[in-house]
């Protein structure tokens, strides 16, 4: 293997060599970079947005751009809301959508061969920020060629001339060091596309004489039995990186390819960290200096950050003297599902930002995978929407408002409606209850505001019939309406609360259901026992208007 | 809707953890993923191994494009009927 530094990739390329598959020769690779640079000079582009599924591409897209001195961003997605963000940043998007660039309509006259300036800030990442905002993180290739360099010496003399392939999008910092730059330096061939299914991951791999998986703990998670296991151990080593692989599916695939991933921390922000492989701790990357602020979050320098910056963390950490660490969880509101970063402080807002909610806090829940619950508060008109078009409906336009901020797996899959959030006496939701709330099932009872005896021995309620009671599902989809068997039911429940009754229950009469009563609805409800004839009067009214009432007939 | 239609939405539903949605909510030869359901790639992943699991079967994974069993419940249904073991 011969090692290509990377600001040298564009000079003479070594005869016949492969860079990616399928088929893309140095030779060709560099051609296409260089007649890209001159197409993008010529259109006087300076800020370039690439966003492109086939690797080959995006590195021919990128040492183009570099040899003409144009900085490229890379958006994590195509989405109208991340375009308007970007659009203030960018000359140009190159892309497969319609409408923008494709990579064939930039073929200009080539630029001369030339070394890339390593003090260029050529790169650009996009990424969520705890704030709401979306970040932007520039890079100079300097740190993407100390990041390369730093991989090569830990593992490129096993990998030797393996064939990378990726089940990640090389849009994001791990898949492009690990699928594109570092195979690209190294002389190793890459998979152009990413192969997200354990099936195809399978059948791309065994007909390579040699391999390597670049993964996400997403699939590493999610591999079957169905899998040639035995062929598959042949993998050189298997890379994951995006957010943390849970032990028992690492110690599983050490089962089953007699060799544990390597995993890999790191981020957007501070690019590689550290490594680690059947073990707790991370072991640091060479040049890599760790400390920690007051709250125990990772203070990071390091030859992959520009020189002499520190960048803080938001990644609690135990350090030990020997320079290991064990993460401790992160000290902030970002949330990773299945490697994608989530800003729930962004969502909220946007979810806030809907006619239908006054205030929306989001959490994390934990099923066969990790989805995001919400907490809504609704307006005035949600409370009408939902009352006169059901809760899916509501849900629906919802999840569909907030479709243009995020990628579907952010939308929220669960939902909690209600009419204001509680708070604590701080007047703060702290997350523990929000994912309390969102972990609890629907409820099922009214929301009790006051009751105190009235003058004939009896009681009065005053009740509010929760917007997100369980039973409106099926009462009616699209018309919720609070059943007559259930106000029954309260009226029992609520009476047996506040005055001893015979525990048996003998019959109803004279039930009157005048009413409907709807989600939000404010009721009283009169009760009183009738203790020589074992009858309990009921009455639900809403304001003036009676609702219901009727007697329930006790008995030992 | 055959019975083993309903049983393979109803999976659908519990293994993806979908709220509001019923059986008949999901047209059985529309796209799964994509905009429909709001279904993503690691849905896929999950789906391939609840299915498994539930009928006690296996995807071959030698053979080409596994993937386009569960474009539909129409695709996995007739996937399901022809792989499932016979019941005694």
């Amino acid at each position: 293997m011969n090692w290509t530094p990377l600001q040298e990739l564009l000079l003479e390329a070594p005869a016949d060599a492969l860079a990616a598959l399928p088929e893309l020769t140095r030779d060709r690779l560099r051609e296409r970079a260089l007649a890209l640079a001159g197409a993008l000079q010529a259109r006087r582009i300076t800020r370039l947005a690439v966003h492109l599924d086939d690797a080959g591409d995006l590195a021919i897209a990128l040492l183009g751009a570099w040899r003409a001195g144009v900085r490229v961003l890379l958006p994590a997605d195509l989405r109208p809301a991340s375009r308007q963000r970007l659009a203030q940043h960018v000359d140009a998007w190159l892309s497969d959508a319609a409408g923008d660039l494709r990579i064939t309509d930039l073929q200009g006259n080539p630029l001369p061969a030339a070394a890339l300036d390593l003090d260029f800030e050529g790169l650009v990442l996009c990424t969520s920020g705890s704030t709401g905002a979306p970040k932007l993180i520039a890079k100079q290739l300097r740190q993407l060629a100390n990041e390369v360099a730093t991989l090569e010496a830990l593992w490129g003399a096993e990998l030797g001339s393996a064939c990378v392939i990726g089940s990640v999008s090389a849009q994001h910092i791990y898949g492009l060091l690990f699928r594109v730059l570092w195979p690209l330096c190294a002389g190793r061939p890459f998979l152009r596309q990413a192969q997200p299914f354990p099936e195809d991951l399978q059948q791309a791999s065994l007909v390579r004489p040699a391999f390597c998986w670049v993964a996400s703990p997403a699939l590493l998670k999610r591999m079957g039995d169905n899998l040639d296991w035995p062929a598959l151990s042949a993998v050189r080593r298997v890379f994951s990186s995006g957010g943390p692989l849970p032990d028992d599916a690492a110690r599983q695939l050490e089962r089953r390819l007699g060799q544990a991933p390597t995993q890999i921390y790191g981020s957007s922000e501070t690019g590689g960290v550290a490594w680690r492989q059947a073990d707790d701790y991370w072991q640091p990357f060479a040049g890599v200096e760790l400390s920690q602020d007051a709250e125990g979050a990772l203070r990071i320098a390091s030859p992959c950050l520009p020189n002499g910056h520190v960048e803080q963390t938001a990644d609690a950490a135990e350090l030990q003297s020997d320079g290991r660490f064990r993460l401790l969880g992160r000290l902030d509101r970002i949330v990773k599902l299945e490697e994608k970063r989530i800003s729930l402080p962004m969502l909220e807002q946007a979810l806030a930002g809907h006619a239908f909610v006054s205030e929306a806090r989001l959490g994390v829940i934990q099923d066969n995978r990790a989805y995001l619950g919400a907490l809504v508060a609704l307006s005035a008109e949600g409370l009408h929407a939902l009352r006169n078009g059901g809760r899916r409906a509501l849900i629906q336009a919802l999840r569909q408002h907030l479709g243009r901020y995020c990628e579907a797996l952010a939308l929220p899959r669960r939902w909690r409606l209600l009419l204001e959030l509680p708070g604590n006496a701080q007047g703060k939701l702290p997350q523990t209850e929000v994912d309390a709330l969102l972990q609890a099932p629907r409820t099922l009872g009214p929301d009790c505001l006051k009751r105190h005896p009235d003058d004939a021995g009896g009681w009065l309620l005053e009740l509010r019939v929760p917007p997100d009671l369980a039973h409106f599902g099926g009462h009616f989809p699209a018309t919720p309406v609070l059943p007559g068997v259930v106000q029954i039911d309260w009226a029992l429940g609520l009476a047996r609360e506040l005055m001893d009754l015979p525990s048996r229950f003998r019959g109803m009469e004279v039930l009157k259901f005048q009413q409907l009563a709807r989600p939000g609805d404010r009721l009283a409800l009169a009760l009183r026992y009738d203790q020589a004839r074992g009858k309990l009067y009921f009455a639900y009214r809403n304001g003036e208007t009676p609702c219901s009432s009727g007697r329930i007939l006790l008995g030992e | 809707m055959s019975r083993l239609q309903l049983e393979i939405k109803q999976l659908i539903i519990d293994a993806l953890g979908l709220e509001d949605i019923a059986p008949e909510d999901i047209v059985a030869d529309e796209p799964l993923f994509g905009d429909g359901l709001g279904l993503d790639s690691v849905d896929a992943l999950e789906l391939g191994l609840a299915i498994q699991k539930r009928f006690g079967i296996r995807i071959d994974a030698e053979a080409k494009d596994t993937r386009k069993h569960f474009a539909n419940v129409d695709s996995l249904t007739a996937f399901v009927e022809a792989n499932r073991p016979a019941v005694a």
